[in-house]
């Protein structure tokens, strides 16, 4: 294996070169003059917070995003691809992280899919496409079968089963995965190293988009940071992780958070040896355990852990949205016992909670910023089941300033506004009930810079007036300035309670599901 | 091993303009404004299309009105009226349809149900014996049930709306011609054996100097119910959210089954209570009456800007719907227009309502 392709001397031409690629959705800016070379047989890794431009630049490159400002050249030749199929045709593939597959067909069908080789022009000849299915999935490892239905492989296996779709085509010179190893497992994540060390020992040049650092002095060569739409760095994926993690967030991030609170002495959340188990368990849906916790009235603290780690699923339990199940130990809110019911059962004991999928479980997008804000809070807003319209205007005279939204109008359509203030009227939701207890889940995800700020300044100023807040999020530096405290969840296991000034290094290695570096601590 | 060269040129550039972070947070991002005012006045106009629509086609026909010593047959007020009594029975389902459709459902029971509260209206005063009221009160709350009950094994049982309802279209229309000994049931006024009290042939008389059927007037009335239920009371923003996006409804704390249900049930009363009605005017019970009114129905409903995705729609359009649809009947047969072009027209008016909408919808996710 090479260790690495950064030696200035020896470069080989680029095979895919970017000159100030932009982009713009409506009125965000997404990408800003981004420079990006791809050399033949590496791994180039791409990071970058939430929001920071990772999606739109594959998006470019793989041929989604045809309309955007800048210059592409491949192999030294200027191209703008129009669709990833036209891409795909000049060598350029990608894996998308929802993958392409028809669970119902067999692996062979999905590989040839709409190209199926033909016997007499009409009849699909099976055993042509079984032959040289099998052929295709020996290179990226083999073990799969061409009969197997895709709906009943693991994950890890659909994955290679994508790649091998990519490949079915023929040996692409490019092939982009994004986040490919967000939904794995630690052994199946090796298997997907493996396959990607094979086609990198063939010339294909990989473009890796990742969330995880660790991951990426594994088996990257260079790595592309990207940060707030630029390409901040192109460093050696030997480069330390501490380095790595300064470029993510950038020195000035830092103004962005507000200082840090004093916590009261009244415990709003209190967690004992708590532990739910689902009636019906699945592998998707890591059920939390073991934890031992406490959130204070002015304190904020934040959830850290890997994918799965079952950050998520603790706020859907403490809200009631778990699948059913049985909890064990013990859950009190303001020193009372918390029976686990329903949403309406946590909003009348004083908690809120934001979901993380804004589009999916926050926002009612065929409706008004002024009917997505008042949702929560239609009881307190109305007489005999009559909403009224003065009362409604006293909550939107309360929550606009407050909560800093931008829109053309509190009648704009939802969806009008940018991410962020969308986020801010879903927190706005919940605060018109006026919670004790706030349970924020990625409350920052797919947010730009000033509101993210925004939303941490807000939430700090609403904990100083006594709320307690319990925030998850997958970005690390984000619950570090911010939170007071830091739990971190393993599989399901709360493992430490750490103060927001320890070391990432070690904060990330907890959180690391391996045995080894649990034994290191 | 050291930083390529013209890697770190591009770093110290990002650090200088990142460095300009906080002035942006000051004056934060301009909103979308320009865009956002535009789409609101598109946004009016989709809002109100059967409404435009409806003006449209009231101009069609005064000019296309046949006319008699000067006089516009169309304008005249014999004709209005016939307009609003001829749609006032799907009109009435198709307010209730609404509420179920923005909530994400669809009723195909409808017709049928108006069938079966026709005939067991008819039967509980000719043959049981009750009085108007009570024979009425009795056939509301059962099409109210008979919603209430879709509606549980829809919630409950995890079946969409559309199956449950299709088997209980087959199921209404069943008991409807059991309980009809599958004829027509003839009403005749009077106190005897056999007879109907003569107050529920109120329901075919017409006010106001005979101009105005009452089953117009409990058209306009149930319209009016239904746009104040819908547009001031907290379960008419249920019903929206509901129908917008379920799972958001929920974690808002509401009842997503109770709503979905109170839906149903609306909708039965509403059906019953044109099943009612059309029995009252007929003067006769046919269990197979209503025959394809839930198809008409839900036309005035979607011409009348309601998505079939749910979580829009309003019940002033759905009433311009309707009485578009039966306007343009209207104007068809007064110029003694073949019946086969009317549904060829409704069949475009259809399309061309629902191609504005896929326009306003793809205007509103980009």
């Amino acid at each position: 294996m090479e260790p690495n392709g950064a030696a200035p001397n020896g470069t080989p031409p680029p095979l895919l070169e970017m000159q100030g690629i932009g982009k713009a959705f409506g009125g965000v800016r997404a990408l800003r003059g981004v420079d990006l070379t791809i050399r033949p047989g590496e791994v180039h890794a791409l990071i970058g917070e939430n929001g920071a431009g990772k999606s739109t630049l594959m998006n470019i490159m793989s041929g989604a995003i045809a309309d955007y400002e800048g210059k592409m050249r491949l192999s030294g030749l200027e191209i703008r691809f129009s669709s990833p199929q036209g891409a795909l045709k000049v060598g350029v593939a990608t894996v998308f992280q929802e993958l392409d597959l028809v669970p119902g067909l067999s692996v062979a069908h999905n590989l040839f899919l709409g190209q199926e080789p033909r016997r007499s022009g009409i009849f699909v000849d099976n055993s042509t496409m079984h032959r040289r299915a099998e052929a295709v999935l020996q290179r990226v490892g083999g073990g799969i079968s061409p009969r197997s239905i895709v709906g009943n492989l693991r994950l890890g296996q659909q994955q290679a089963v994508a790649i091998a779709k990519a490949l079915a085509v023929g040996e692409p010179r490019i092939l982009i995965l994004d986040e490919p190893t967000a939904a794995l497992s630690t052994h199946e994540v090796e298997r997907l190293f493996e396959i990607i060390r094979l086609l990198r020992s063939r010339g294909v040049a990989i473009v890796f988009i990742s969330h995880r650092l660790e991951e990426i002095s594994q088996i990257g060569d260079r790595v592309t940071v990207l940060r707030d739409g630029r390409a901040v760095a192109t460093v050696p994926a030997s480069t330390p992780q501490e380095q790595l993690v300064s470029l993510l967030i950038g020195e000035s991030l830092r103004a962005l958070f507000p200082p840090a609170g004093t916590a009261r002495s009244e415990d709003r959340l209190t967690l004992e040896n708590f532990s739910y188990r689902p009636r019906r368990p699945s592998p998707e849906w890591q059920a939390p355990h073991d934890i031992n916790l406490t959130v204070r009235a002015g304190e904020i603290v934040g959830l850290v852990g890997l994918l799965g780690a079952g950050r998520t699923e603790l706020l859907q339990v403490l809200y009631g949205t778990a699948p059913p199940g049985l909890q064990s130990g013990s859950v009190k809110v303001d020193g009372r016992p918390l029976r686990i019911g329903s949403p309406l059962a946590a909003l009348r004991r004083g908690i809120g909670f934001v979901p993380d999928d804004r589009r999916g479980s926050g926002l009612v997008t065929t409706r008004s910023v002024t009917e997505n804000l008042i949702l929560a809070d239609l009881k307190r807003l109305s007489t005999v089941g009559v909403v009224r319209a003065g009362r409604v205007r006293d909550a939107l005279r309360w929550g606009l300033p407050r909560l800093k939204i931008k829109a053309a109008g509190a009648d704009a359509p939802i969806l009008s506004l940018s991410g962020g203030n969308q986020q801010k009227v879903l927190i706005g939701r919940i605060l018109l009930r006026q919670p004790d207890l706030l349970l924020l889940d990625e409350p920052t995800r797919g947010v730009d810079i000033g509101a993210k700020a925004e939303i941490y300044h807000l939430v700090r100023s609403l904990a100083a007036s006594g709320l307690a807040v319990l925030v998850a999020s997958s970005e690390l530096p984000e619950l570090a300035g911010w939170c007071d405290r830091l739990v971190v969840l393993r599989q399901g296991r709360m493992v430490a309670d750490l103060p927001p000034d320890t070391d990432p290094a070690r904060v990330l290695a907890l959180a690391a599901d391996t045995n080894t570096t649990q034994e290191q601590q | 091993m050291s930083t390529h060269p013209t890697d770190s040129g591009m770093a110290t550039a990002e650090f200088a303009a990142a460095a300009e972070a906080p002035t942006a947070l000051d004056d934060g991002k301009p909103p979308a404004t320009a865009g956002a005012r535009k789409w609101l006045q598109f946004r009016f106009l989709i809002r109100f299309q059967s409404l435009l629509g409806l003006v449209l086609v009231l101009f069609g026909g005064i000019i296309f009105s046949p006319r008699r010593n000067g006089e516009i047959l169309f304008l005249s007020a014999d004709n209005l009226a016939n307009i609003v009594r001829s749609v006032s029975e799907t009109g009435i389902i198709a307010v209730g349809m609404t509420f179920v459709i923005i909530a994400g459902g669809i009723d195909l029971s409808v017709g049928a149900v108006l069938g079966l509260s026709g005939v067991l209206v008819a039967r509980l005063m000719i043959d049981w014996n009750y009085g108007t009221a009570l024979a009425i009160v009795i056939v509301l709350i059962a099409g109210l049930l008979f919603g209430v009950l879709q509606g549980l094994v829809s919630n409950y049982m995890r079946i969409q709306a559309f199956i449950v309802t299709l088997a209980g279209l087959q199921l209404a229309r069943g008991l409807a011609r059991t309980i009809s000994g599958d004829k027509f049931i003839n009403i005749s006024y009077g106190d005897g054996a056999k007879q109907a009290p003569s107050s529920f042939s109120v329901l075919g008389d017409r006010f106001f100097g005979g101009v105005l059927p009452v089953s117009a007037l409990v058209f306009l009335g149930v319209g009016i119910i239904g746009a104040v239920m819908l547009n001031t009371t907290r379960f008419g923003r249920h019903v929206f959210a509901v129908g917008g996006n379920e799972r958001a409804a929920r974690l808002s704390g509401i009842n997503v089954r109770y709503v979905k249900i109170v839906t149903f049930a609306i909708c039965g009363l509403t059906a019953a209570l044109s099943g009612i009605l059309d029995a009252g005017q007929l003067a006769f019970a046919n269990p197979d009456s209503g025959t394809g009114y839930e198809l008409t129905a839900i036309a005035a409903v979607v011409i009348g800007g309601t998505s079939l995705f749910g979580g829009e729609g309003t019940v002033v359009g759905t009433l311009a719907g309707a009485l578009l649809l039966g306007t343009l009947n209207n104007i068809l047969q007064l110029n003694n227009i073949n019946a086969n072009l009317q549904l060829i027209v409704t069949a475009t008016i259809i399309v061309l309502a629902a191609a504005l909408q896929h326009l306003a919808s793809r205007r509103r996710s980009t």
